[in-house]
């Protein structure tokens, strides 16, 4: 049960958000309905949500291992399932979403140099953000250049906030997609 | 230094040219953190308009949403947020004297907080710490003084600050000389409690003059 109201019947003021939400995920998820008590809030944290879930300077299929494994490291998992299928229907191999687990992701081959990367900046923002080394930085810099790289930490962060913001809510979305994304 | 270049104004794309003067005209200067996200320009539009959204008076008033922002940038050790939010706060009306006693549990029996007030920084508290477990009681005493509205406005506000604290941390991005005379105050009660983050305040108190 949310801990706010969802809602079904859009006011003029949230019609908009609903009808972008309805273009870019093919329905209105959960997380839009509840935030749409609050019009203006629902309005830009959808549009950054959307905007996060698409190819950009990053291709999305590995934006959303970078999603799970952000989830699993701020240990907020809203639509945690959604994105597992997300990261599947998008072309990820089984292996690719299974062993973002623990430290596994450090040793499989299934993953390319430039892909552990992200993956250490993630496990340190999760542990502590103020302690990102220039080790860090230095093989990141290696594989992505600056406008990646402010793509995937506004992807990281972003998450922070919209795991954070769903679980508390109490959201459910058990799917976020139901247009065709492949 | 910060890990990417900050990008100036005179090298600024159209849409982030958009962004600096927005945020120009509402905080009187571009802020390092806005300049390193001209980028990506797609993304950083997306990400500032929740943050403009945010600092005004909306459902819930601006000086209370700044008491959730000092509290959640606080518990997450970001000497960025906090420093320049003490002085915001301030600006707006809430005394040192009230921000200092935001650190631990201090405003629960501190007589400059309401109980409404008291009951969103137990929330605040508990989405930092495990949303996914916030206690009834918190919730029922939120309930008893915000409605639907105003709540998805509390959480957005504390989930936002959580967002930009950790993306400007982990790019190291710098306070900006302008705040480096500011006196601390809710470090100065409570210290950070990562080891990185204390040197951050270290070498941002050797930058201070004292009192």
């Amino acid at each position: 049960m949310p801990a706010t109201a969802t809602v079904e019947q859009p006011t003029p003021d949230v019609e908009a958000t609903f009808e972008l939400a309805r273009n870019h995920f093919g329905h209105v998820p959960n997380l839009v309905r509840v935030l749409a008590s609050n019009p203006t809030m629902c309005a830009s944290v959808t549009a950054f949500f959307a905007q996060a879930l698409r190819d950009g300077r990053v291709d999305w299929a590995f934006k959303e291992l970078v999603i799970l494994k952000t989830l699993r490291a701020i240990k907020a998992y809203y639509s945690y399932g959604a994105h597992e299928r997300l990261a599947i229907d998008l072309g990820n191999s089984a292996e690719r979403v299974g062993d973002l687990a623990n430290s596994l992701w450090r040793t499989s081959p299934h993953y390319t140099d430039a892909e552990r990367a992200v993956f250490a900046l993630v496990e340190q923002i999760g542990i502590d953000a103020n302690a990102v080394g220039d080790d860090v930085w230095d093989e990141l810099k290696r594989h992505w250049d600056a406008g990646q790289l402010i793509e995937l930490n506004a992807l990281i962060t972003t998450f922070v906030m919209i795991g954070r913001t769903g679980d508390a809510l109490g959201v459910a979305d058990p799917n976020l997609f139901s247009r065709s994304v492949s | 230094m910060a890990q990417l270049p900050y990008v100036e104004p005179e090298d600024a794309d159209a849409v982030t040219a958009q962004i600096y003067n927005s945020a120009e005209q509402r905080f009187q200067m571009v802020l390092n953190i806005f300049k390193i996200t001209g980028h990506a320009p797609e993304m950083a539009e997306k990400m500032w308009q929740i943050f403009f959204d945010i600092l005004q008076d909306g459902q819930v008033d601006w000086p209370t949403k700044e008491l959730l922002i000092l509290k959640s940038t606080k518990m997450g050790d970001c000497l960025y947020c906090v420093t320049q939010h003490e002085v915001v706060a301030e600006r707006l009306g809430v005394s040192p004297e009230k921000q200092a006693d935001i650190v631990g549990v201090e405003y629960r029996h501190s007589p400059h907080y309401t109980e409404a007030e008291r009951a969103i920084l137990d929330l605040t508290s508990h989405v930092v710490l495990d949303p996914e477990q916030i206690p009834s009681d918190v919730w029922a005493r939120v309930h008893e003084h915000y409605d639907d509205g105003q709540i998805v406005e509390i959480v957005a506000t504390i989930g936002a600050y959580l967002q930009v604290s950790k993306f400007g941390d982990a790019l190291g991005v710098e306070l900006e000389a302008v705040f480096h005379g500011h006196q601390p105050v809710l470090f100065a009660k409570e210290p950070p409690s990562s080891k990185a983050a204390q040197q951050h305040f270290e070498h941002f108190l050797a930058n201070t003059p004292s009192a």
